[in-house]
């Protein structure tokens, strides 16, 4: 074994020692969910390899008498996010478009603003997003959870600094065979901003399935409950939290799959979009 | 084109205006839906944020306006200069923290490594977690009955001789909630350094390293100025998002003990939705907005330098 070998050897062995460590609260929130939840709060030495091993949490937060709606929060937590990536993609494209590539009055002062409220924190619109959802008679209805998103503006900021890469001679060979500015965004230029919209999709799925806040103030039915709302419901449910335990952390690795498997798959697009967002090229 | 056009002088000058109208109502077509959304939910909103925090504003009487009474009480509040002074504290520990760990991460992963994908699983994808989930997993690691596993682990290394009630006193509440948050969220700068990284020419070590530059030579002279810019614009969104703190507060202390623990953003959501006075809670949200907006602009100007390098 040369050199460079052993230091890969070494440098390997410290990062995997510090990473089982830096992931054990998950691994035990995987080994407790596998654990009856007397086992759980009463062995004296923690077992990580569950023995005896269930899935009976598992089957007790999908069933309507443990679970209290729990497999309703998921599903309402998948569709809420679903809706939010789909009708975002739908509005920022055609907008990123129009303030890449179009001219129109007041373009810049548009693209501007847009960029200004990038910088605003989120605490201060609360309030009044909260009176506005319910002037519109949206309280304690799913669509509170998407619509606010939409107008937001980092996507469409997104998009446009990918916009910008795209070859102007390819605009103008379109012109030339009298490609209307509609066919030509939808047949050029999404197909060649597709990471970049990859990119967008991660990331508004995971700020919406992990949001907790803003539903927490709209919705106020369990049966409207996305899953972080649902949790802390279930969880409140036992009185003693540590009662359920074996349950919750069946809850809370179930919502917390979704975004790893989404990571693994990823996490090449997630690092591409990070860095585009900070620093342009 | 052009030459067609000179021959008709007359037509071109009525049409082209109102040709060129039409084109750009055409254009911002494009833009409508979204605009209209983001007037709606953006710049609806700062409006009506502001005319909120001038009156005295609850879900049950109808508004009634006092000027600047909901800044003036807000300003003589204690509870409230106790949250700003939690939430400060909290930033200039755990950002420097969570930056510092960051990068240090990034260098790690950034080596020839086995299983690369792996490790960064474990180090970067808890950022992408939902809160609550991971929330109520810590708080299940730090049980003090029946013993969880750190309170196990101490008494087993003969640290601790009874289990800690880690959230019951504020030094200790502190403690565990800067060690989550930065163990949350440290993956994002990881991401972003290591894309950073990547950046760097190996070329540049290589001669670095034929000049006897030491490891940390090398890191001052070539890793550093590389990713300076990245450093700058993480610390600076660090800061932004301490300042909204408000999952782990609210689901491993409540504010608690006696408040030590309150932050800025759950004194306004208390105040708006447990107290019910908005118009407090919104005045609350403009400090916080004060409070920021130096960060806010640092930003700005990271982002508009972004802006000009993609529309070289």
């Amino acid at each position: 074994m040369n050199k460079k070998e052993a230091r890969k050897w070494l440098f390997s062995i410290i990062a995997w020692g510090a990473a089982v460590v830096w992931f054990s609260p998950i691994l035990w929130m995987l080994s407790t969910s596998l654990k009856p939840t007397l086992v759980a709060t009463t062995e004296r030495v923690p077992r990580w390899l569950p023995d005896p091993l269930t899935f009976a949490n598992y089957q007790a937060i999908i069933s309507p008498a443990v679970g209290a709606g729990l497999l309703q929060a998921f599903i309402n937590s998948v569709l809420v996010a679903v809706a939010s990536v789909l009708l975002l993609l739908l509005v920022a494209t055609p907008a990123a478009y129009a303030l890449s590539r179009l001219h129109f009055f007041g373009r810049n002062f548009i693209f501007w603003s847009y960029v200004v409220v990038l910088a605003f924190p989120g605490a201060i619109f609360l309030i009044p997003h909260f009176l506005i959802i319910k002037d519109i008679g949206l309280m304690n209805n799913l669509w509170a959870l998407v619509l606010p998103g939409l107008g937001a503006t980092f996507g469409v900021f997104l998009l446009r600094q990918y916009m910008l890469g795209i070859p102007r001679e390819l605009e103008d060979a379109a012109w030339v065979d009298g490609c209307s500015r509609l066919r030509f965004l939808i047949f050029i230029v999404v197909p060649l901003i597709r990471p970049a919209l990859g990119v967008l999709a991660l990331m508004t799925f995971l700020g919406s399935w992990t949001s907790f806040l803003w539903p927490l103030l709209v919705l106020s039915t369990p049966d409207n409950f996305t899953m972080p709302l649902g949790l802390v419901r279930f969880t409140a449910g036992w009185g003693d939290p540590f009662r359920g335990i074996g349950p919750t952390m069946a809850g809370a690795f179930i919502a917390v799959l979704p975004t790893l498997i989404i990571f693994v798959l990823g996490h090449r697009y997630l690092m591409r979009g990070i860095s585009l967002g900070a620093i342009g090229k | 084109m052009s030459s067609v056009a000179s021959q008709v002088p007359f037509k071109r000058t009525l049409r082209a205006p109102l040709k060129r109208a039409l084109r750009e109502a055409g254009a911002f077509m494009f833009l409508l839906p979204h605009f209209a959304l983001f007037v709606l939910f953006v710049v609806y909103p700062l409006g009506y944020g502001l005319f909120i925090s001038f009156h005295r504003w609850t879900l049950l009487d109808p508004p009634r306006y006092v000027a600047w009474g909901n800044f003036v009480r807000i300003w003589g509040d204690a509870r409230f200069w106790d949250a700003v002074m939690n939430t400060v504290v909290f930033a200039a520990i755990s950002v420097p923290i969570t930056v510092a760990l960051g990068l240090l991460l990034a260098l790690l992963l950034n080596q020839q490594l086995h299983g690369r994908l792996w490790l960064m699983v474990a180090f970067v994808s808890p950022v992408f977690f939902s809160s609550i989930g991971i929330l109520l997993s810590w708080n299940w690691v730090l049980a003090s009955f029946p013993a969880g596993l750190v309170n196990f682990y101490l008494m087993q290394a003969g640290l601790l001789t009874l289990p800690v009630s880690w959230f019951g006193t504020p030094a200790s509440a502190w403690f565990w909630i800067i060690v989550i948050t930065v163990w949350w969220i440290v993956g994002f700068g990881t991401l972003l350094f290591l894309g950073a990284l990547q950046k760097i020419p190996p070329e540049q070590y290589e001669s670095a390293m034929i000049d006897g530059a030491g490891a940390w030579a090398r890191f001052q002279h070539i890793t550093l100025p590389w990713i300076r810019n990245v450093l700058i614009f993480e610390t600076v969104r660090q800061v932004i998002l301490a300042f909204g703190l408000f999952d782990q507060v609210f689901i491993l202390t409540g504010g608690g003990p006696g408040g030590a623990t309150r932050t800025m953003v759950l004194y306004m959501y208390q105040m708006g939705f447990d107290r019910q006075q908005l118009g407090l809670a919104a005045a609350i949200s403009w400090y916080i907005f004060i409070v920021i907006i130096l960060f806010g602009l640092i930003q700005l100007a990271f982002i508009a330098r972004s802006v000009r390098s993609a529309e070289d």
